[in-house]
């Protein structure tokens, strides 16, 4: 199984790509200027967040699939690629959705429908009374 | 398999073959950087977090940024990136000496990219844009969200910088080894791996660009 | 000669043994035995070598962390210290135990000098940065332990902002030393993937992997995931410590409920980091012991990735009274409840391994017993604890430490003694002594019930967790808890002492004492510097005995050893 990945890895680089390496090139200016301009029409929320999401991972799925060789790759390299994102996902997801999800008056003071934020107080250093 | 011809001078004594070694070596290299992925997603999702809670706050700071310089910047990493492929292009040709030109022509955007950065860092303190308890610009109103913004902003542009440095540093020391003729057309796998670094830097960025400079 | 899966090319075979079956041209010889030698190894065994006299110091500072709390528990008030002086005990416990010994025992110690040879590899992929990461633990180790002689730190191990990000005590050198200390346990992992994946012998596929190698896999699949995300964490709480950027500072907008989700983001799958590399551990052990193949190989097996995976999915389960979402609750809830599937499914089949199986009840396998004990009490418990309502009641009380130790102590510390005893031989030559083995173990099991169950109850009663003074009515069970960890401690000084003995006096024990079949009993005893004359192929799985007559099983001991 290894033998014959890496076999076919060492293979296909040996292939120029600098035809798709500029492809890959103009498509990530285009997609460059079309997340600017996207930005500029002001979509109200949440869709602001989901198209620039949207267009920043095509952006990185032609740098990795591309730039990265991903595309010529079989196996072990794309899985833990995939991976690491599930978990990307994983984090930001449930804890986001922790705050979502909240009691309003749970969230930090000063924030969407918690209190309101306090004149600032610095905490006292090194705790209570403790002092070594 | 291990032992018909003469064993080429990188092969090292614990691998069977060359191409073993090599595909270990992307193998581990993929692994690397799925760490890096994972340590920025900490900082994402911090970030997640508080744009969700201060969106007004996060919005307006955003346009407060000089986007013209994050759009520059995305493009000053995705041209270095497609150099940076070139560049292994010409290695897996046997060609060195363009290899280590592209690369350094990769260092030098770079360079640009961290100037710019420091040229909007400058300009950051003088106007009291600064992280947590250094916090003074007033343009964002009174509650928190600003300085929070700011924290984030210097965290995850300061870990990305660290990263490009870091970067630009990987890519000098193997585009001179490439100069010097180390990398052969059976042999060039350190060139791989220099690459895919720096296009995990540039990657980053990707994401990274939307959601700070674009409100 | 009993059968070996790998005898028809072998390559131990052709190394010549002494007429008492130590074979001399070992590893601790080879290339070289002055400290430089050891100082710039690359031989995966070395370094697995000094990994576990690093992992038992540091074993015995936290030990002596431990002894400390449980003399100050002997009365309520003070008995031998000041409040703030056991706070800070009771973090430099948890952090010495956690970070210098649990992470790195089993996959450091034993997966390095093991997880080669079981391949059938000459080494791991990377040699270099394997000896990078030892430096990195000692470095680590170094920067805490500074940490430590100078004052300390009293946030507990787990660092809580807002307490951790303001306090003048020594945090910051303690975060640092976790801190580097993730990054060896990073590239450990990463070495460990990628040797398993390119460095296999001929014909050992991945269904005849040994079931050790399928948990130090899982573990390093963890450690790759989860610990870059704590280094960002810790780095978050220093840089606010020292620099005051209020990321988790309420005041300042923060939320420091964000610090606990990425704390425990890693956290939580650092326990499987802990409990899987014994699990992999006892899985050997029951086939050696047992003489039976294990029962449902692929069950076992692909539990391994099962928990590794799964129990990313449950880190909230440590913030349900922590101000939450209860939306978050429940789905964490939930989620936790499916990780012990995993575990009941290997405890299911250790046990069916056992029957019919021809029982040796020697020192590892008396570990086992305690290990199956510890693992099902301490596992049910923390199904109890996964479930919301109750949590609200137990959470921060000593029922949650004793949960917690039942599974660290009473099966990951089982699981590291079980193979210290079964593989001492492979790794050194020398056999310790089986009686006091038994001795030890027994002291071990019994101070370990004495030490913990009183916590349960002690927790359900409603006392707290690192309070260092408590009201009357909880005396009796502190006093208790404290005779057994005096029990304990003796056993396992007990447990040192012989295996220093052995180390230098024992008899010499051959090459394959205990006749297992596992594939790492193949080279000679202790082995050579690449592992193997040439690499071996592999034809059968690694724990196989079914094809030995019932009624007549091969010896448990080879006979007598002699003394030399």
């Amino acid at each position: 199984m290894a033998v014959s990945e890496s076999h076919a890895e060492s293979e296909k680089l040996h292939h120029s790509h600098l035809g798709r390496y500029v492809a890959v090139l103009a498509a990530l200016v285009v997609l460059t200027v079309t997340t600017y301009l996207a930005a500029k029409v002001h979509l109200p929320a949440p869709w602001n967040v989901i198209v620039a999401l949207a267009i920043a991972t095509a952006k990185g799925s032609l740098v990795a699939l591309f730039f990265m060789h991903l595309w010529d790759q079989q196996g072990a390299n794309r899985l833990v690629f995939a991976t690491s994102l599930v978990f990307v996902a994983l984090l930001v997801g449930l804890t986001l959705a922790d705050n979502a999800t909240r009691f309003p008056l749970a969230n930090p003071p000063g924030s969407v429908g918690a209190l309101p934020a306090p004149e600032y107080v610095p905490p006292p250093q090194g705790g209570a009374t403790y002092q070594r | 398999m291990s032992d018909a011809t003469v064993a080429p001078p990188q092969l090292a004594h614990h691998f069977e073959s060359l191409e073993k070694q090599q595909h270990a070596a992307r193998l581990g290299m993929w692994l690397f950087l799925a760490t890096e992925v994972l340590l920025f997603t900490a900082l994402f999702a911090g970030y997640g977090v508080y744009r969700y809670l201060y969106s007004d706050t996060f919005q307006q700071a955003s346009r407060h940024l000089h986007t013209w310089i994050g759009l520059t910047n995305t493009l000053i990493l995705i041209v270095s990136s497609f150099t940076v492929a070139a560049g292994l292009d010409q290695a897996a040709k046997g060609k060195g000496r363009n290899t280590f030109r592209l690369f350094m022509f990769s260092v030098l955007c770079g360079v640009v990219f961290m100037c710019f950065k420091a040229y909007e860092y400058t300009h950051h303190f003088h106007e009291g844009m600064l992280p947590g308890r250094y916090y003074t610009y007033e343009a964002l109103g009174s509650g928190p969200g600003g300085a929070i913004f700011f924290s984030l902003y210097y965290l995850i542009t300061g870990l990305h910088a660290f990263h490009v440095l870091l970067g630009m540093t990987v890519l000098t020391v193997i585009g001179l080894r490439a100069r010097a003729g180390r990398y052969t057309t059976e042999y060039f796998v350190p060139v791989e791996l220099a690459g895919l670094y720096w296009h995990l830097v540039d990657l980053i960025w990707i994401f990274v660009f939307p959601l700070i400079y674009l409100a | 000669m009993n059968p070996s899966p790998a005898s028809e090319a072998s390559g131990s075979m052709h190394f010549v043994t002494d007429q008492n079956g130590y074979f001399a041209d070992n590893y601790l010889v080879k290339p070289g035995t002055g400290l430089r030698s050891w100082l710039y190894t690359l031989d995966h065994k070395r370094i697995g070598v000094m990994y576990l006299v690093g992992v038992s110091i540091a074993f015995a500072i936290g030990g002596f962390f431990a002894m400390l709390i449980r003399l100050e528990l002997l009365t309520p008030g003070p008995t031998v210290m000041d409040a703030m002086t056991y706070n800070r005990v009771f973090t430099l416990h948890g952090v010495v135990m956690i970070f210098l010994f649990m992470i790195p025992a089993i996959p450091s110690g034993f997966g390095n000098f093991f997880l080669p040879i079981m391949l059938g590899a000459k080494d791991v992929a990377f040699p270099r940065l394997n000896l990078l990461s030892w430096y990195l633990y000692l470095l680590g180790a170094a920067i805490a332990i500074y940490g430590m002689v100078y004052g300390g730190t009293d946030t507990g191990w787990t660092f809580y902002t807002p307490y951790s990000t303001t306090t003048a005590t020594k945090v910051v050198p303690v975060l640092l030393g976790a801190f580097v200390i993730g990054f060896s346990s990073i590239l450990t992992g990463l070495n460990f993937i990628v040797t398993t994946h390119t460095m296999r012998a001929p014909g050992l596929t991945w269904g005849r992997l040994p079931l050790f190698i399928w948990g130090i896999y899982a573990t390093s699949v963890i450690q790759i995931l989860a610990t870059p995300v704590v280094g960002m964490t810790l780095l978050l709480v220093a840089v606010e410590n020292a620099f005051g950027w209020g990321i988790f500072d309420p005041a300042r907008g923060g939320d420091p409920v964000l610090f606990q989700h990425f704390f425990w983001f890693y956290s939580h799958p650092a326990v499987y980091i802990m409990i899987l590399p014994a699990m992999a551990v006892i899985s050997e052990v029951v086939c050696a012991f047992a003489r039976k193949n294990i029962f449902g190989y692929k069950a076992v097996a692909y539990s391994s990735l099962g928990i590794a995976f799964v129990g990313f999915f449950t880190w909230g389960h440590h913030l349900f009274v922590s101000g939450q979402s209860a939306v978050d609750g429940g789905i964490f809830g939930v989620l936790t409840m499916f990780v012990g599937i995993f575990t009941a499914i290997k405890v299911f089949n250790w046990t069916a391994t056992l029957y019919k199986g021809s029982v040796a009840f020697t020192t590892p396998f008396a570990y086992f017993v305690g290990f199956l004990f510890f693992l099902v009490f301490g596992g049910m418990t923390g199904v109890a604890l996964a479930t919301l309502s109750l949590d609200v009641h137990w959470h921060d009380t000593y029922f949650v430490v004793a949960h917690f130790h039942f599974i660290m102590v009473g099966a990951t510390v089982m699981g590291f003694l079980a193979a210290l005893h079964y593989w001492l031989p492979k790794i050194t030559g020398r056999m310790y002594s089986e009686g006091w083995g038994l001795v030890a173990a027994v002291m071990i099991v019994l101070g370990f019930n004495f030490t913990f169950i009183p916590q349960f109850l002690l927790g359900n009663m409603g006392m707290p967790r690192r309070y260092y003074s408590y009201p009357e009515k909880f005396w009796a069970l502190n006093v208790a808890s404290t005779a057994g960890a005096s029990v304990l401690a003796l056993g396992l000084v007990i447990v040192l002492v012989y295996t220093l003995v052995a180390i230098k006096w024992g008899p010499i024990a051959g090459r394959n004492p205990w006749n297992s079949r596992g594939f790492e009993w193949m080279t000679p005893s202790p082995p050579p510097l690449e592992n193997f004359e040439k690499p071996p192929t592999f034809t059968h799985g690694p724990h196989e005995y079914a094809d030995e007559d019932p009624a007549f099983p091969a010896p448990h001991l080879a006979p007598e050893p002699k003394h030399v």
